[in-house]
């Protein structure tokens, strides 16, 4: 199921593998997957609307508070930012994904 | 230049397992802290427009399953509305036609029947489900499976019942148990869970662990309770609901099916997948290999607990039952 449009481009199978290997319960290991779609969800947000024109903002904030799982969102955003977005958002997730394991690696 | 062999004690980490886990808690923390401010910012009129429209981005997933699940419902409810003109054959049709065939044609066993109506009924993509090819399915599985499986049971619906399932490892069924004692050969490669799943040990001490428990264990699955809508309004009532709750799980690849039960919550959204099975699930659904793939899973109705645990072979010819009359 894609719950949000940009799902599919979001997998971190890596930073899954951290959070169960040291989470002891259910309740921390969601607690954790909670902070992490968090982050996801402001960093996908801010490269979309860094590259998207000032002026279609609300137009395509409206569209994603009504349909946040609409796939047609790709399509919009590819014609307003006239670029491949899927990829830009897939780069995102790539820098984050880097960022937060190397965090995490790093011992104090 | 590598380390000497006196040095690699420094690479061991000497942290408990609950210092392990507030570092990383930190960690994400702070880089979720730096996300959110970055974004209010940068984006200043974006974040007063979500604040005006009473949605969070922190929250926006169960923002999104709310209005998927309302949508699914009226979606259902068009579906089923006869003045609808139907221009090809609804799902309905088509599982009536195919339950119809099978007492003609012995030749075709029920799984290809099953998958033969899988192929025509589901969107290539796995995604929600409308509530009439949910209905067509549990047609379906009744018939040919011979599972008595509900989309929606006792008013509790998952966020999908079409999705990827994902491999999951053992899990710790008493304090003290050890991945050597799950089994032999490959069910074993996965390992096992460093934490506990959703419900906890599934009993107090290796005496007082059933066969039944172990059939829990064995046969476990994983669904995704903690992104449903009103999880955190119902939680109570929803724990003891899914605790050890069986559900279908039918390969729509193989058409393979096997009763789980639901011990642990997951994955994680990010993950790409929807639900997790045990190794043993996964085996059985794919084989050794198989690692990820689209599924159905369905609620089983089973209110006296009648239908076991474990794979369901539905895969022989079920010959009408003239044929064995004596002539």
């Amino acid at each position: 199921m894609s719950a949000i449009f940009y799902d599919h481009l979001i997998i971190l199978d890596e930073l899954d593998s951290e959070i169960k290997s040291v989470s002891g319960s259910r309740e921390e290991k969601e607690e954790l997957w909670k902070i992490v779609d968090e982050t996801i969800h402001h960093r996908v947000m801010d490269v979309i609307l860094s590259r998207l024109p000032r002026e279609s903002h609300e137009e395509f904030l409206e569209k994603f508070t009504q349909s946040p799982h609409d796939r047609a969102l790709i399509k919009y955003l590819r014609e307003k930012i006239k670029d491949d977005v899927e990829e830009i958002i897939h780069e995102e997730i790539q820098k984050l994904k880097k960022e937060l394991l190397a965090d995490i690696h790093k011992k104090k | 230049m590598g380390k000497l062999p006196t040095q690699t004690y420094q690479d061991i980490d000497l942290r408990t397992p609950a210092e392990l886990s507030e570092h990383l808690r930190n960690k994400l923390k702070l880089k979720n802290l730096q996300a959110k401010e970055a974004f209010k910012k940068k984006h200043p009129h974006a974040d007063k427009f979500l604040q005006e429209k009473g949605v969070e981005l922190a929250n926006i997933r169960t923002h999104s399953a709310k209005l998927l699940g309302t949508g699914a419902l009226a979606a259902g409810l068009l579906l089923n509305n006869p003045s609808q003109p139907l221009t090809f054959p609804s799902p309905n049709q088509i599982v009536a036609n195919i339950i119809g065939q099978g007492q003609l044609s012995s030749l075709i066993t029920p799984q290809e029947q099953v998958l033969g109506a899988l192929k025509q009924i589901l969107p290539e993509k796995p995604q929600p489900l409308d509530r009439t090819t949910e209905k067509a399915l549990e047609n379906l599985f009744k018939n040919e499976i011979g599972i008595p499986a509900k989309a929606t049971l006792e008013g509790e619906h998952l966020n999908t019942t079409y999705g990827l399932i994902g491999a999951e490892q053992h899990l710790y069924r008493y304090p003290g148990d050890t991945l050597a004692q799950h089994g032999s050969g490959a069910v074993l490669d996965e390992g096992i869970a460093p934490g506990l799943g959703a419900w906890g040990y599934f009993a107090y001490s290796k005496d007082k662990l059933t066969p039944d428990l172990e059939e829990d264990e064995k046969w476990y699955a994983v669904v995704q309770t903690l992104y449903l809508p009103n999880w955190n309004q119902r939680a109570r009532y929803l724990i003891g609901w899914y605790k050890y709750r069986k559900v279908l799980i039918v390969n729509t690849v193989n058409g393979k099916a096997v009763v789980a039960d639901v011990a642990d919550a997951g994955p994680a959204a990010w993950t790409g997948k929807q639900f997790g099975g045990s190794p043993e699930v996964m085996n059985y659904l794919g084989g050794p290999r198989y690692k990820k793939g689209p599924v159905i899973v369905f609620f089983v109705d089973d209110p006296e607990n009648k239908i076991p645990l474990g794979p369901v072979d539905y895969s022989t010819i079920k010959l009408p039952q003239v044929v064995g009359q004596a002539i």
